[in-house]
């Protein structure tokens, strides 16, 4: 498989520079294996969707990914999503899993600050007047990604470790699909809504990598980042492209 | 013989660095607490040269997420991203593809 070079340098730098070895850092290569695919086929598919956007005269596929950005992040996710996770750790796991609890907390002030971002573009590009006026609408106020409120709201009660791979896979492609958009794309706004987020996407995709280096040592625990995994790469998952999509369409109607 | 490298003192440049923290998390994991937050109104981290042991250890640069916000005190080279030497002779993941400077 020939490797984007977007991919291939994202995995030279922060995918292999590794601080640990043993068990963990095995298990996360083979994880790796199985993103691979995945992260490749997602990055071609950002070019052909930033190339397509960059020939484009109007700026509606601006409103469409920061709306559909503005739904999948910000209090929203972030109380309903990160505060679970919070409270998905027992209470006699709690000092074993106490980094996984500092980081998540940390989180919850990233994806506010996400969705303040995307507010203000959406602000500045003059699709809103007042922040308020999204309250009225449903597309800016639901993500239909099963995988995203599936996954992140109940498997955390299943395993406090389950997280690593969603931080693992979804944050690692948002990385790419954020580079290739800095990269593909010359228009402020956009580079505006995806400038701070990039670092911040990185470091929620280095808590994976952590995670499972750190936690990920016996069977048992790496199952549960395993299975999440199986449940995140089935081919039936609804991916960002269908939910951007339908965002669109309901921008349209 | 001494093989101990030439220690080489560390700082964050909190204009780079994106307060995670990531780098306290992770130099306590290896149990060397050399991340320390100042007890100042401002609650910044800094790096205790006293139990750092770059470029022994380089656990911090393989986990901060900020490019630019670790450097070297004296010579302000930029650690974040791991520079290729401090990995490529790793040979623990052959896929790794050799690569000079950074
Ligand atoms: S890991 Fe890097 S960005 Fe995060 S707090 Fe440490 S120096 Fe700053
Ligand atoms: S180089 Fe190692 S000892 Fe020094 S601050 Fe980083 S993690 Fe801690």
């Amino acid at each position: 498989m020939e490797l984007h070079p977007i991919l291939q340098e994202f995995l030279d730098t922060w995918v292999y520079p590794t601080g640990f070895s043993g068990p963990g850092y095995d298990f996360r290569m083979h994880i790796t294996e199985r993103c691979i695919p995945a992260w490749n086929g997602m990055t071609m598919s950002a070019v052909k969707a930033a190339q397509e956007d960059a020939k484009t005269p109007t700026r509606e596929w601006l409103w469409s990914s920061v709306l559909a950005g503005y739904a999948g992040e910000g209090p929203q996710m972030s109380i309903k999503q990160m505060s679970t996770q919070l409270l998905s750790v027992s209470l006699e796991d709690q000092e074993r899993y106490i980094d996984l609890q500092r980081m998540r907390a940390q989180q919850v002030w990233d994806e506010v600050k996400h969705g303040m971002l995307h507010a203000d573009v959406m602000l500045r590009g003059g699709y809103v007047k007042r922040e308020e006026e999204l309250m009225d609408s449903a597309d800016a106020n639901t993500l239909g990604i099963l995988s995203y409120f599936g996954c992140t709201a109940m498997f955390p009660h299943i395993h406090p470790l389950a997280r690593a791979a969603q931080h693992y896979f979804f944050e690692g492609s948002a990385c790419l699909g954020i580079q290739v958009r800095m990269r593909y794309m010359n228009d402020p706004l956009d580079l505006h809504d995806n400038l701070s987020q990039y670092v911040d996407e990185l470091m929620h995709f280095m808590e994976g990598k952590y995670q499972m280096d750190v936690y990920a040592l016996t069977e048992k625990d790496q199952r549960a980042i395993e299975d999440t995994l199986d449940f995140l790469l089935k081919p039936w998952a609804p991916t960002l492209a269908d939910a951007l999509a339908r965002a669109k369409q309901g921008a349209a109607a | 013989m001494n093989t101990q490298p030439e220690k080489i003192a560390i700082r964050i440049d909190h204009d780079k660095c994106t307060e995670c923290r990531m780098c306290y998390v992770v130099c306590r994991e290896i149990n060397l607490n050399a991340v320390v937050i100042d007890p100042g109104p401002k609650h910044l981290h800094e790096i205790d040269m006293d139990r750092c042991t770059y470029p022994g250890c380089t656990v911090c640069l393989m986990y901060c997420p900020a490019p630019a916000s670790i450097v070297e005190t004296v010579s302000g080279l930029s650690l974040v991203p791991p520079p290729a030497r401090v990995w490529t002779e790793d040979k623990r993941w052959p896929r790794r593809a050799p690569r000079t400077g950074n």
